[in-house]
């Protein structure tokens, strides 16, 4: 009797991480809502009553425009007397794929970068071998080597570039012919020779920690908003090379896919940074040395015992970069540099929403309520995320 | 510190540059240059001339040659001429666009930190409480709210909604600045504070829509923050020793809950600078962001460049600063 009440029921983790969630009424509400949405976007060809890119043909068109809610279109029809209720019901198609992808790609990519910047922190590594370096060390892999003759490439090529560049500008001088861009040509020459001398016998180390998180600082100084608009419209453009691979690619969605790759682009920086932090304390832990004296690789070491450590904010934070990738994509599709008609998303339908409010208020405020709805869900259900996941929490 | 700040400010250097780099390049990469909408408006124009006006914007060198050029003449002042508006661009943007944004963007600031502390601290103290509940939702509500849609639904209540169906309630404003002028204040032809009023008319329904977001944001940061300190031992400490409630809340506590404020703050402040593109369309407000994306659709280039730049540069600055303020308010860090 005494054994039996002592004997707990097992619990698995993902047992015990559903009791702790199911206490968060808002998170649990976050989560029923987000289930409606997948399954509007799943079903929304038997949902929708129309098609939603459909426009009414025939004579006397001009009667289908901006028609307010009614039986027939119960959100009323648009400028171009498309139905409104059906293109939320698609638009909720390419939010949640946005969201997903987005969120899915940028914690992948900020989980590598993040791992790679603390695992290798303070362990600088051989970037650069000079041809004419005696080696200290006398075996290295092949990799090594391959990387070895590939980094002359790279380290001339850039030199030569540098060259081309100082050659160019000191043309413009050395034509006006003062002794100052004689003597500004004269070092920038000497500069040069020694930068292709020490190119022969140098060796460069790579520190891939500051490397990366120096690239993070940089990204970060850039402002978001112009550099978002300016790539989106880079990408748009069929002469572009990468432009006419994305229409080739996927058609009509060409813009979902460019929205996509732009919000990575952008969004692996807070969880890289995340990462790198979490990595670079569990580290030090006794596992992962004991992990090195059994003789794991260093990949084995980063991946099979590292990041799975960090997994629980790294589900919080993707679950809430869901909701930060969908209001980015919307406020984009705003704006009219994102997701171009027409395809139908809740952003672009707002577009020119500040104008219809006097006459057709039915066309702003329900794509914006959807947007808000979708955002408010993945916030609570990220919130309830970390207090589940959050040994300290008491719940 | 000095050292640390000299040696910031150094690293800083380089960052700028690559920035400048790289903002340079998307720019010039953008689809269509200025002379094809020339040349669209003009569709007489000879070969000749095309080349000529070529020669004469810059166009015809190649593009790390222009960069240079642009960058010599940046450090020392010069940032060109706005294409579209005909003046300096260095006088549109800082002379006639950046105090307005200053004022915008300055007012939601100080609105969402004012109401942001306080309430961040109510709640805090009465937590699990209704109004802690009632808090805690309007902040979610409040990250949750796109801009654009806030902006439109307080211009549909305010404007058309409300007016329309209330009597004597007062229309608000949809967008714009005040067609009131300063000089008119000075020569006596209006009052000082129908100035005023006509200004704070105009811009109450944009700084509730800018600060929504970053005073749900931050609220909910005071919270968490003075609810971590509250859980310290030296607090237990603080009401052991018998010390009265109000001295233990914001002697001991507050200030040191405000030391992330401050970060938070120091961090703020270039985006205020940037402005607010969606809430500046909305409101049809002529804010530096606005600037920035109507130069960037009708390729005012040294205009972007001017504006951009000089964002990253107080990027970076203000980076700086934040790491510093952190060091003045809270003793423990040392930077060496």
């Amino acid at each position: 009797m005494a054994t039996q009440a002592l004997k707990a029921k097992p619990r698995t983790f993902f047992g015990l991480f559903w009791r702790r969630l199911r206490r968060h009424k808002m998170a649990m509400a976050g989560l029923v809502v987000i289930v409606l949405l997948i399954l509007m976007a799943i079903f929304a060809p038997w949902i929708a009553p129309y098609d939603p890119t459909a426009q009414p043909t025939g004579e006397d068109v001009g009667q289908y425009y901006f028609n307010p809610p009614s039986r027939e279109h119960l959100l009323g029809t648009d400028d171009l007397g498309r139905d409104v209720l059906s293109r939320i019901i698609y638009g909720s198609r390419i939010s949640l794929l946005v969201g997903f992808a987005v969120a899915f790609s940028s914690v992948i990519l900020g989980t590598i970068m993040g791992t790679l910047a603390g695992y290798f922190s303070g362990r600088p590594l051989r970037f650069y071998l000079g041809p004419l370096r005696r080696e200290r060390e006398g075996f290295y892999p092949w990799s090594f080597a391959l990387w070895r003759v590939f980094s002359w490439f790279l380290y001339y090529g850039a030199l030569y570039m540098a060259l081309s560049i100082a050659w160019a500008l000191a043309k413009d001088g050395l034509q006006a012919g003062s002794l100052v861009s004689y003597l500004g040509f004269g070092l920038t020459l000497a500069l040069v020779l020694w930068a292709a001398w020490y190119g022969l016998k140098g060796e460069i180390r790579l520190d891939l920690d500051v490397a990366i998180s120096r690239l993070i600082d940089f990204m970060l100084t850039i402002p978001t908003l112009p550099l978002l608009l300016v790539l989106s419209a880079l990408l748009r453009d069929p002469g572009v090379k990468v432009g006419q691979w994305a229409q080739g690619v996927f058609g009509d969605a060409a813009s979902v896919f460019i929205i996509i790759a732009i919000l990575v682009l952008f969004g692996w920086l807070g969880t890289a940074r995340l990462v790198r932090g979490n990595i670079l304390s569990l580290r030090e832990q006794d596992y992962a040395t004991a992990a090195q004296a059994l003789g794991a690789s260093d990949a084995r070491i980063m991946f099979r015992h590292l990041v799975p450590n960090t997994l629980a904010p790294l589900i919080v934070q993707a679950t809430l970069q869901i909701g930060g990738a969908i209001l980015t994509e919307a406020a984009l599709s705003f704006l009219g540099f994102g997701i171009q008609p027409p395809v139908a998303t809740w952003g672009n339908m707002l577009t020119n929403a500040q104008e219809y409010i006097f006459t057709a208020p039915w066309l702003a405020l329900p794509p914006g309520f959807m947007i808000f709805i979708t955002v408010l869900a993945f916030n609570y259900l990220g919130d309830g995320l970390r207090d589940a996941l959050d040994p300290r929490s008491r719940l | 510190m000095f050292a640390y700040t000299v040696r910031r400010l150094l690293q800083m250097i380089p960052l700028l540059l690559a920035a400048s780099v790289v903002i340079y390049a998307l720019l010039a990469l953008q689809p269509g240059d200025p002379l094809e909408e020339l040349k669209r408006q003009n569709p007489r124009m000879t070969a000749e001339q095309f080349e000529a006006l070529k020669r004469a914007y810059g166009l015809d060198q190649p593009l790390h040659i222009r960069y240079f050029k642009w960058l010599s003449r940046a450090v020392r002042g010069d940032l060109g001429y706005s294409r579209t508006y005909g003046i300096p661009a260095a006088e549109y943007i800082f002379v006639q666009r950046l105090p307005k944004t200053l004022i915008l963007s300055g007012l939601a600031l100080t609105l969402a930190l004012v109401v942001a502390i306080p309430v961040g601290v109510f709640s805090a103290v009465r937590q699990y409480s209704l109004a802690d509940y009632v808090i805690t939702f309007l902040s979610f509500v409040g990250f949750s709210m796109p801009v654009f849609f806030l902006g439109i639904l307080l211009l549909y209540l305010f404007a058309i909604w409300l007016p329309d169906h209330i009597p004597g309630f007062p229309r608000f404003p949809t967008g714009g600045v005040p067609g009131v002028l300063w000089e008119d204040v000075r020569s006596g032809a209006i009052s000082f504070w129908y100035f005023l009023g006509q200004w704070a008319w105009h811009l109450i329904l944009p700084v509730i829509a800018l600060s929504s977001l970053q005073m749900a944001e931050w609220t909910r940061f005071m919270r968490a923050s003075l609810l971590e300190v509250l859980s310290q031992d030296y607090i237990r400490t603080a009401r052991a020793k018998g010390l009265a409630e109000r001295v233990v809340l914001y002697k001991h506590a507050l200030r040191n809950a405000l030391i992330p404020i401050v970060t938070l703050v120091g961090l703020a402040i270039p985006g205020v600078l940037g402005g607010a593109t969606i809430t500046e369309t909305i409101f049809s407000y002529p804010g530096m962001g606005r600037a920035i994306f109507d130069a960037l659709v009708e390729k005012d280039y040294n205009v972007a460049m001017a504006a951009l730049a000089f964002l990253a540069l107080m990027t970076a600055l203000f980076n700086l600063l934040a790491d510093l303020a952190y060091a003045v308010v809270d003793p423990r860090i040392r930077y060496s």
